[in-house]
């Protein structure tokens, strides 16, 4: 056997080393992820199947038939289905830039006041965070409601006596009121501890030349945050699209209507009507725009992972 | 300096804005209804909160307890089995070369934005089929799985040095102890932090529990307190506003007491 012959069997011997290893390392893998696999695959992988076959057919009572694409082609036409975007739409166009606005304010402004009181008014703002909204909700709309209103007094005073608050008209305002409140001070945490991070150099020319606190903010802090804004926007904008727990509570004080939003429109298309199959198919629709909402955030998170997997 | 004085000023008013809502939910434990309705800023005169305490604990033969003891079991045993099963999914991708490696995180990614709205129905046929309806099952099954927190998980793996396992492997520990006894101790902060989350998450859970549960004796809390009427079913304001008080105390409590293990969590990690 001459030397180079000696090499490529050598080789062929550590290939197939090398390649049982692999084998042994994806049993060992999977034995730890078997666990996870088992329930991914029945309480999330197998629902999301389920809502594909059950979008695809139609149903009364108990009985179901296979009718294609069809109830994807009436929620087209079904006014109330786009109808019920109108709240996550004033939601996404209205309160989630005023939130971020105001929240990189307020982030600015912890970062001004570090050592007096800063830690304090970050825990203060927080603490909506931590309440359900099934809370907030009923907190809010007792707050608002006519009857129990502190803010009743001041209206009939101003002489409106005759104004309700609680009403469909003031609804959106009320919501962005309530959630506003429930998340502007957790935004601004966000902010705030990416703020933190940008290196002091940054600044310290400008402060040189005589920059004021909020110019270098504005200026030079603020484009250096665009990795935490678009991250915001995009996740204020799935809870718009998915709000549900608040209108919900209200609901129990104003007459809303069945498809108030999206969420509200396939539960009572399920529960209260009895259209699963309709309202599964609505599920997926809502599903695929939370998809394509997130696939920025979702592509640069499999970026960062997969890169940091070669390293 | 008067510029961060009126900055301070401004941050008191948005403070009041912030508080007012937990002030005017603690004087409305104080009150009763009618005192509820005459709209004032200061406490009940005379006080009425262990009246409405005691209404609360007395209601329905006491079935709040039930409602809280249901909210402990889902949310504890719920959110340690998820991060457990995330920590063990982690370990797999840190430590192991295997085949599907990037199918699956690419597929866990994928499916960690998926709506509940998406799923919650085809679970209930599922559950429906498996006569698991108005079962603590049906709450608990899918409170095991936390998809976004296998992400996370994988994260915190992923920071954990070589040499820590190189070292162990060549004393000869066996995988089980690399993962309990090498890894673990290593990961823990990220561990109680998704635990906090995960706890908090289905504490606060409100549509699952509404979509397969009608029994009230097994409702968790954030459900059970919506139910609260009287005989004739009407809104008891008072005893929803008392019981909501009470709902919410373990929350703060876990708030106040571990609050560096709730950071706030992007898909941004640096």
């Amino acid at each position: 056997m001459t030397d180079e012959m000696k090499n490529i069997k050598m080789q062929e011997i550590m290939g197939k080393k090398k390649v049982s290893k692999r084998t042994v390392a994806t049993i060992k893998a999977y034995l730890f992820l078997a666990p996870f696999l088992l329930l991914f695959s029945t309480m999330v992988i197998y629902p999301i199947a389920l809502g594909v076959k059950l979008s695809l057919y139609g149903q009364r009572g108990a009985r179901m038939w296979y009718i294609g694409f069809q109830n994807f082609a009436t929620i087209f036409q079904d006014s109330r289905f786009w109808e019920s975007f109108r709240i996550p739409l004033f939601l996404l166009l209205v309160q989630v830039p005023l939130m971020i606005f105001i929240a990189t304010l307020i982030a600015f402004s912890y970062e001004r006041l570090q050592k007096k009181g800063g830690a304090f008014f970050r825990f203060v703002y927080y603490l909506p965070y931590t309440i359900p909204g099934i809370v907030t909700g009923i907190i809010w709309s007792y707050i608002f409601s006519d009857g129990m209103s502190p803010f009743r007094t001041v209206i009939d005073l101003l002489g409106y006596s005759g104004t309700k608050i609680l009403t469909r008209q003031h609804l959106p305002s009320i919501l962005l009121v309530i959630i506003l409140w429930a998340f502007t001070g957790y935004t601004a945490f966000i902010i705030y501890s990416s703020l933190i991070s940008i290196p002091k150099e940054f600044s310290e020319q400008a402060q040189l030349d005589g920059a004021t606190f909020w110019q270098i903010a504005f200026k030079i802090k603020v484009p250096l945050l665009k990795g935490v804004f678009i991250p915001l926007f995009i996740f204020n904008a799935i809870g718009a699209i998915q709000v549900f727990n608040e209108p919900w509570m209200l609901s129990k004080l104003v007459i809303l209507p069945s498809n108030y939003t999206p969420a509200m429109y396939i539960y009572n298309s399920a529960f209260a009507q009895g259209r699963f199959t309709y309202a599964a198919a609505m599920g997926l629709i809502l599903a695929f725009l939370t998809f394509l909402i997130s696939l920025y955030v979702l592509r640069s998170a499999a970026k960062q992972m997969l890169a940091g997997d070669s390293q | 300096m008067r510029k961060r004085t009126s900055v301070i000023i401004v941050m008191i008013i948005l403070a009041l804005f912030f508080i007012f809502p937990f002030y005017w939910l603690v004087i409305g434990t104080t009150k009763n209804v009618s005192q509820l309705f005459q709209k004032s800023l200061l406490p009940g005169v005379p006080n009425h909160f262990l009246e409405n305490v005691t209404g609360v604990f007395t209601y329905e033969n006491g079935v709040f307890f039930n409602w809280l003891a249901n909210s402990f079991l889902y949310a504890i045993l719920g959110a340690f089995v998820a991060i457990f099963i995330a920590c063990m999914a982690g370990f797999a991708f840190r430590r192991f070369d295997f085949y599907g490696k990037k199918i699956l995180f690419i597929l866990i990614l994928g499916f960690s934005m998926v709506p509940v709205y998406a799923t919650t129905l085809p679970l209930f046929m599922l559950f429906r089929d498996l006569n698991l309806i108005n079962t603590r099952l049906a709450v608990l099954l899918p409170s095991f799985v936390n998809v976004f927190s296998v992400y996370m998980m994988v994260a915190y793996w992923n920071q954990v040095p070589d040499e820590i396992f190189n070292a162990a492997q060549i004393d000869g520990a066996t995988d089980l102890r690399l993962f309990f006894q090498v890894g673990l101790p290593n990961v823990i902060p990220g561990f109680i932090t998704q635990f906090l989350l995960s706890f908090v998450g289905i504490w606060n859970n409100f549509f699952l529990p509404l979509v397969v549960l009608n029994s009230r004796v097994k409702m968790p809390v954030i459900l059970g307190i919506t139910t609260i009427t009287d005989p004739q079913g009407f809104p008891v304001y008072n005893l929803t506003l008392t019981s909501s008080f009470f709902a919410i105390l373990p929350l703060l409590f876990l708030f106040v007491v571990l609050q560096k293990y709730f950071k706030p969590q992007l898909y941004t990690l640096h």
